[in-house]
């Protein structure tokens, strides 16, 4: 627990420094997200060790949920899908001229959310550590499972879609070395193959790439941004009263739906200013520019972004594309972050949540009185920020094995990538499918071989059967339901 | 046909042309299962969505399309049409052309080296993002490569190109 200091060490402090910095601007840039930026950083944060480099990366992830707020407020444009919800009150507050109020309230609810899970995740993550000591391959694969089911349905629009996107992710997965007996498979004879397709160059391809390539579809002008003075940043005492109860229920909501599978933070908001239309003293005035609708949603996204640390530090199992960039970081700094991070490396565990804890603070003294200069870095002209990100996106895919072939996959990725932005797909799912792969197979392999081939050995035990009895039901009923409507 | 329908054809022949390509890695039993299971697994499971999303978006199709003005359902009816539409559509010509110069960028990164290639790429993307003039453009693009080079290459060591 004392390795909760580690983040106060001056390389550290400075790390979580610069990754709240990078992780507001990217929030505040529409376009590129936390998991395109966190790859994008990658080469840089390897040479700065793993407790520094977690913590850069780390800060990039939930800085990215405080600065997505604050284009949502004052341009009507959300920097990020989480804050997507954020412009149907805050750019009504910011007509009224209350918008240095709304920043105010979005970076006080982010603060309490973000500390709050961070609470949580202190306390959870050890004991969902420690009990997962007794997981076997089974209950590994079960619960790989149930998560990449849950993806599916989650992620939003088609889950048929989804799920082919999970099972595209798996069979891309498949590529390179097998994980038990070490057999080359789909290399095609390409050397630069036979290690598997690099997680980052798949990444940067598919979030950065493809984002370029989209925004030269749909070019977004440039914003034009109020200017708000620091004395504005003041919410009135009506105001601060009327934001609590919405940030502490946002915070609740958005720690839970952290927890499970899909893109957690997105939902959290979504759910968070639903639950404040049904409950909220103030419901009516919701969509009119009501405060509520920026305390709940910003405290839900800021929560979720904690809570979906829980399934990655105690179990080594990401849910988001973020911490799955984050997860093949760890496995860059030769850190496996599962039920042993916490015995194997105390001070990369600690250290990464006392930044967040440190991160909360700076982000909350950073936002306040910088928002004037992060909402200006909306108004870089896309035709000059765009191409250098392309280069970046080559240079991250390129130094992560030191190989050209991960340039061609990365090329490769970013235009499947447009590709599928224009036809629909979404490509979270087809990342986590490539990701939670190899844990999927080596679990599914040997539990099989450990029950001697019975295949009831799969869920032998009770966690693993609960778990796949929930991945079934939550397979078959949805299922059910559209071949009943389709029917009728 | 529709592009849900198209898309569903391409992921099904995606998972026939994976699954031929998994038979070369042997099954074994279930108590020493070889390399060949969670392949084939995954590529009859892939298989079987596309089949179930080609059926289902015919009837979604079926269903939009006839809501349609008679022309819009001419003109999906025309894949001719749909094509030259999209060629000579902005929003899809200019990403197509970028595409086309990142595989240049690819296959030229070895033999002209890390500068040379990523100034040419930056250069040829500003302009196709709608920059104006040359100076800005090369001005950014010596900046990103030759700042790209000295943090990667000095820096960190990457041996870049």
């Amino acid at each position: 627990m004392s390795e909760l200091f580690v983040a106060l060490t001056p390389a550290n402090l400075l790390a979580c420094f610069v990754g709240t910095v990078l992780g507001t601007i990217v929030g505040v840039l529409p376009g590129l997200g936390p998991a395109g930026a966190m790859a994008l950083v990658l080469p840089l944060t390897i040479k700065l060790g793993p407790t520094a480099g977690l913590i850069m990366l780390a800060g990039i992830y939930y800085g990215a949920m405080y600065g997505g707020s604050t284009t949502s407020i004052l341009v009507n444009v959300p920097g990020e899908a989480a804050s997507v919800v954020t412009t149907i009150d805050g750019y009504r507050l910011a007509r009224k001229g209350r918008a240095g109020a709304a920043l105010a309230v979005a970076a006080i609810a982010s603060f309490v959310a973000g500390t709050f899970s961070v609470v949580a995740l202190q306390l959870a993550a050890p004991l969902v550590a420690r009990a997962a000591l007794a997981f076997g391959p089974a209950e590994y694969f079960a619960f790989a499972l149930l998560g990449l089911v849950l993806l599916a349905n989650l992620t939003g629009g088609s889950r048929a879609k989804s799920l082919a996107m999970v099972l595209v992710g798996l069979m891309l997965s498949t590529v390179g070395m097998d994980p038990l007996g070490g057999t080359v498979r789909f290399t095609f004879d390409l050397a630069g193959a036979q290690a598997g397709l690099s997680f980052i160059a798949v990444t940067t391809g598919l979030f950065g790439v493809a984002e370029v390539l989209a925004s030269m579809a749909e070019p977004l002008a440039a914003a034009a941004v109020a200017r708000v003075k620091f004395r504005e940043l003041y919410p009135s005492r009506e105001e601060l009263r009327r934001s609590v109860p919405p940030m502490l229920r946002g915070t609740v909501l958005g720690f839970l739906v952290g927890l499970v599978p899909g893109p957690a933070a997105t939902i959290a908001s979504f759910v968070s200013y639903g639950v404040e239309k049904k409950v909220s003293k103030h419901r009516a005035e919701l969509g009119t520019g009501a405060i509520e609708g920026v305390a709940g949603p910003e405290a839900a996204n800021n929560a979720a972004a904690g809570g979906g640390m829980i399934p990655l530090l105690s179990l080594g199992l990401p849910f988001t594309p973020s911490t799955a960039v984050l997860l093949s970081g760890m496995l860059l700094m030769s850190v496996t972050p599962g039920p042993f991070l916490l015995r194997d490396h105390p001070g990369v565990f600690w250290g990464v949540i006392g930044s967040f804890y440190v991160g909360n603070v700076m982000l909350l003294l950073l936002n306040l009185p910088l928002v004037g200069l992060f909402a200006r870095v909306a108004t870089i002209p896309q035709q000059y920020l765009m191409p250098a990100v392309l280069v970046l996106c080559a240079v991250a895919a390129y130094s992560d094995n030191n190989n050209i072939f991960d340039v061609w996959v990365m090329t490769a990725a970013g235009i499947a990538g447009w590709a599928m932005r224009a036809l629909d797909w979404s490509p979270a799912p087809l990342v986590l499918g490539l990701v939670l792969g190899p844990v999927l197979e080596r679990s599914l392999l040997q539990a099989l071989t450990i029950a001697r081939g019975e295949v009831s050995g799969l869920w032998a035990s009770g966690p693993a059967l609960v778990m796949l009895a929930a991945a079934l039901i939550t397979f078959v009923v949805p299922g059910l339901a559209a071949l009943k409507g389709h029917a009728s | 046909m529709g592009r849900e329908r198209w898309s569903a054809v391409g992921l099904a022949l995606l998972a026939l042309g994976y699954l031929l390509a998994a038979r070369r890695y042997p099954l074994d039993t279930l108590a020493t299962p070889g390399p060949g299971v969670v392949p084939l697994l995954a590529g009859v499971a892939l298989l079987a969505v596309a089949i179930w999303l080609c059926v289902t978006s015919g009837r979604v199709g079926a269903t939009r399309i006839s809501n349609r003005p008679p022309t819009a359902r001419a003109e999906l009816a025309d894949p001719a049409t749909t094509i030259r539409a999209g060629l000579a559509d902005p929003a899809t010509t200019k990403p197509a052309m970028l595409a086309v110069a990142l595989v240049l960028y690819a296959a030229l990164l070895p033999r002209l080296g890390f500068i040379v290639s990523s100034f040419a790429l930056i250069v040829l993307a500003a302009r196709l993002m709608g920059a104006r003039g040359w100076w800005r453009p090369a001005a950014l693009a010596l900046g990103v490569a030759g700042a790209g080079y000295w943090l990667f290459a000095r820096w960190l060591g990457v041996p870049l190109p």
